[in-house]
């Protein structure tokens, strides 16, 4: 069953511009000039129940304003969306009370309260009895292990152990679909791995669609099956997490240290990336040429050490991204 | 059969209502212990809030000296007229200071937290801030109409005027401030014509004549806030008790309409770069 | 000196954006203006009648003018962003910079007045031609010999504000004080002139900052006389000088204090 449809979503916003200086200042001032922006342009994908699935893209691609799309704050300027079947922009209250949210680090949280107390105010926003509500956060400080500092005012707890809670707050009413919108900018690769598995939990124990954005690669490396990568308000990549890596994976990073400097022949389909002395690191496109081809080439008596890898996932999505911003400004010069 | 449903909705509805009303208890508490945090603070913030009232009896001791009455106000009208300006301010302020920021909230976007949640969107906008010095205002107000004016019937009057009067300056700037879903600028005119509105409840109507009087009760409410109920106080007039009372649900519903419709603009317009 | 003629001339160009907005102020300028106008029409029992030694006119001049101050010099740059720059300990990294703190706030806050105070000033000076008539005995050169007692005025205020702002060092909220400076400011000299208080007070008024701030200035402008202005100028001088001391020493103190104690 799909739990988020969204069929040619389109946004736009208008952006006021300055001209620099004083005298764009005074023009300014007299004349506003704006620019349009198209946020989110025709944007369709679909997810099915208990999927998590990354939204990614660079600053300004559209990911907030997809979300926002997606949870009714925003209206689309054009094009469908449902959640759990529910129309966001017809039934935002309806729809609520099955959604979760978090943006980023805005706290949602009464600082001066304890998760305890924040948690039974939650409960009061989405009308859950007072034994209910015990038995939930029972639930919750034991499965996310917040026991420790459960009765702890939030802003004595650490950035790790406040944000646990921001995100275990939005599991209060058992949310079906979780929607986190960049959950660990800023955050200490220890207290990243600890908010990944926590959100890994959720979606494991609590079955939760979650819809996750992120700048981080780790998080969607770690976390996500599916990706979808988003570029200038448009869909550049909707595909599997292993299908992504399969298919841009052709070029693998071979690394060889020889026993003595020796000049490496010319072949097609292997670029030398860095040679410095002994140590050769090279680029094969297993795509020309396969891997046991580009190996005969290398005088294996003379080799000390070898490594073979994968490009790294980030530099993967940067190609993606730049390649994508080559077309678009080819298109707008036109 | 198709009665009991009628009674089972009628039921989960009143229950709706006092969950909604739980939750607005709940903030204000919660804004509120926020604010006693710093115990030091909390207590300055009020005792020099009724200090910074007190200073303007300096004021009209000058001006009374002057003249023994002004706009048909004695000393001890301006002292009912201020006591009642600070509570009602007090009070407005106390429980929905959100409301007097709201342009800043939609300008910059920051309505999103609140459109999440499965309740009233206006009403935890509103119970989202307390300003504590408010409380110093309440205190004076009171303190003030114990010490000048007291009797029985003029408490009950006052507390019904505090009321009535924090009701119709939080109205009216709800209204102002759902102009800026609309008019960018409009923040600026609407928090001017609200600071305006607490600037002149501190001066006897006496002094105001002709179009401007018709100005403070329609365009600037101070007249259905403060002047009127103190002229109600000092000369009982039950018709003009029903016309404050009449006037605030008017000035209530207008501005609650005028959020909604602003609401239903700001999802869907486009206007803001914050927002991206 | 030149880095501070920088800032300021950013921080002009950054206000110029909000112009509009400056000129909506004036709203509330106008209902303030405006209530002074009736009462004091209401005081006046006839025309001729003098209240202080001040006629009719002067009175509504008077508040007009110290008005005109009081907008102006209305910031939150020398009260909340300071205040707020020392709790929340951002001023670490701005007391690093290679420029004083204090100062670069006194230009910010030079850069946010001056561009209101024209502002202001033509527009009431329009609003009181036409509800009031003209100034009595209004002269080119009282009028530009009253313009640096302004000057000086809006800047004492800046240093005084900025002061209790420097209170934030040792305690957490240094609003309440900003009330109540302002509430003084406010009865003593910006409401009416000094001269309606009691004779016996008047000395200990004078005495006050208060005095060189708002009174100064518009007594100056509506009623000039060459003694006052020898009698007004060295006072600004003075509690300018004063003021600028107990600056930079709140200043350092309140540094020293965090270096000791980390923020």
């Amino acid at each position: 069953m799909n739990v988020i449809e969204a069929e040619h979503l389109y946004k736009t916003f208008r952006v006021r511009q300055k001209e620099k200086g004083m005298k764009g200042s005074l023009k300014a001032v007299f004349h506003p000039q704006t620019e349009e922006i198209h946020a989110v342009n025709n944007v369709s994908f679909s997810a099915q129940e208990g999927e998590m699935l990354a939204f990614i893209g660079p600053n300004g691609a559209g990911k907030s304003t997809t979300i926002k799309m997606l949870t009714g704050i925003l209206y689309p300027d054009g094009g469908n969306v449902e959640v759990l079947g529910i129309d966001p922009t017809k039934k935002r209250k309806a729809l609520s009370y099955q959604i979760g949210t978090v943006f980023g680090q805005k706290e949602q949280l009464w600082t001066h309260l304890t998760p305890y107390d924040n948690f039974r105010f939650f409960g009061a926003i989405y009308d859950i009895g007072t034994n209910e509500i015990e038995a939930r956060i029972r639930m919750l400080s034991d499965t996310f292990d917040l026991g420790a500092f459960l009765n702890t005012p939030v802003r004595n707890l650490s950035l790790g152990q406040r944000i646990r809670c921001e995100i275990v707050a939005s599991l209060i009413h058992r949310p079906k679909v979780l929607f986190l919108d960049e959950p660990t900018i800023g955050l200490d690769p220890v207290v990243k791995e600890n908010i990944r598995s926590l959100i890994k939990q959720m979606n494991r124990e609590m079955h939760t669609t979650i819809f996750l954005t992120s700048h981080d690669i780790g998080d969607i490396e770690k976390l996500c099956k599916r990706i979808i990568i988003v570029n200038s308000g448009r869909i550049v990549l909707d595909d599997s997490m292993e299908h992504l890596k399969y298919h841009y994976l052709n070029k693998k990073i071979l690394e060889i240290k020889l026993r003595e400097e020796t000049a490496l022949p010319q072949v097609k389909g292997i670029t030398i990336l860095k040679q410095k002395g002994s140590h050769i690191k090279l680029e094969v496109d297993t795509a020309v040429i396969e891997m046991k081809e580009a190996l005969r080439n290398i005088d294996i008596e003379h080799v000390e050490d070898i490594n073979i890898s994968n490009v790294p996932l980030e530099n993967i999505i940067m190609e993606i991204y730049r390649a994508e911003n080559v077309t678009a400004g080819g298109n707008a010069s036109k | 059969m198709n009665a009991r449903v009628t009674m089972r909705t009628n039921i989960n509805k009143t229950a709706a209502i006092k969950n909604q009303l739980k939750v607005c208890i709940l903030s204000v508490k919660y804004n509120i212990m926020r604010e006693m945090l710093n115990r030091v603070t909390f207590l300055t913030n009020i005792i020099f809030m009724m200090l910074n009232n007190a200073a303007f009896l300096i004021q009209w001791n000058i001006l009374f000296h002057l003249k023994k009455n002004i706009g048909g106000y004695t000393i001890r009208e301006v002292m009912l007229l201020w006591a009642l300006s600070a509570s009602s301010y007090g009070l407005a302020h106390l429980l929905f200071a959100r409301v007097f920021s709201l342009h800043e909230l939609i300008i910059n976007g920051k309505l999103d937290s609140y459109l999440v949640q499965p309740k009233n969107v206006l009403l935890s906008i509103m119970t989202s801030a307390t300003k504590t010095s408010s409380i110093g205002d309440l205190l004076y107000g009171l303190g003030i109409v114990c010490i000048f004016c007291f009797s029985f019937r003029n408490l009950l009057l006052f507390l019904l005027f505090t009321v009535t009067g924090a009701t119709i300056l939080t109205a009216y700037a709800l209204l102002m401030g759902s102009l800026s879903f609309w008019f960018v600028r409009a923040d600026m005119v609407g928090s001017h014509l609200v600071d305006s509105m607490v600037n002149f409840s501190t001066y006897p109507d006496g002094i105001f004549k002709g179009a401007v009087k018709f100005v403070l009760y329609l365009i600037i409410p101070t007249g259905m806030s403060i002047y009127l109920p103190v002229h109600i106080m000092v000369n009982f007039h039950m018709g003009r008790l029903l016309i404050v009372l009449g006037f605030m649900l008017l000035l209530l519903t207008a501005a609650v309409f005028t959020f909604y419709r602003g609401l239903r603009r700001y999802s869907s317009s486009n206007l803001t770069a914050a927002r991206l | 000196m030149r880095k501070y003629a920088v800032i300021y001339r950013s921080i002009l160009m950054e206000n110029l954006q909000y112009a509009i907005n400056t000129a909506m102020g004036f709203i509330t300028y106008f209902m303030i203006i405006f209530i002074f106008m009736q009462l004091w029409n209401y005081m006046y029992s006839s025309p001729a009648d003098l209240i202080a030694g001040y006629s009719r006119q002067q009175m509504i001049w008077y508040v007009m003018i110290t008005e005109i101050i009081w907008f102006s010099a209305r910031t939150a740059t020398v009260t909340r962003q300071a205040a707020t720059d020392i709790k929340d300990g951002n001023i670490a990294y701005l007391m690093n910079k290679p420029y004083h703190y204090t100062l670069y706030i006194m230009a910010k806050y030079t850069g946010e007045w001056s561009i209101r105070l024209p502002i202001y000033a033509a527009f009431s000076a329009l609003a009181g031609v036409i509800m009031v008539g003209p100034l009595p005995d209004f002269h080119p050169i009282t009028f530009l010999a009253a313009i640096p007692s302004i000057l000086l005025g809006i800047t004492i205020n800046g240093v005084f504000k900025l002061c209790i702002s420097l209170i934030s060092f040792w305690i957490e909220d240094s609003n309440p004080f900003q009330w109540l400076y302002d509430k003084l400011i406010l009865v003593i000299g910006t409401l009416f002139p000094v001269e309606i208080f009691p004779q016996a007070l008047q000395p200990f008024l004078k005495l006050t900052p208060i005095y060189t701030v708002c009174y100064g200035p518009a007594k100056l402008l509506v009623d000039f006389q060459t003694d006052k202005l020898l009698e007004i100028l060295p006072a600004q001088l003075l509690y300018l000088g004063l003021g600028i001391i107990l600056m930079f020493f709140l200043y350092g103190k309140g540094v020293k204090k965090l270096y000791v104690n980390g923020g």
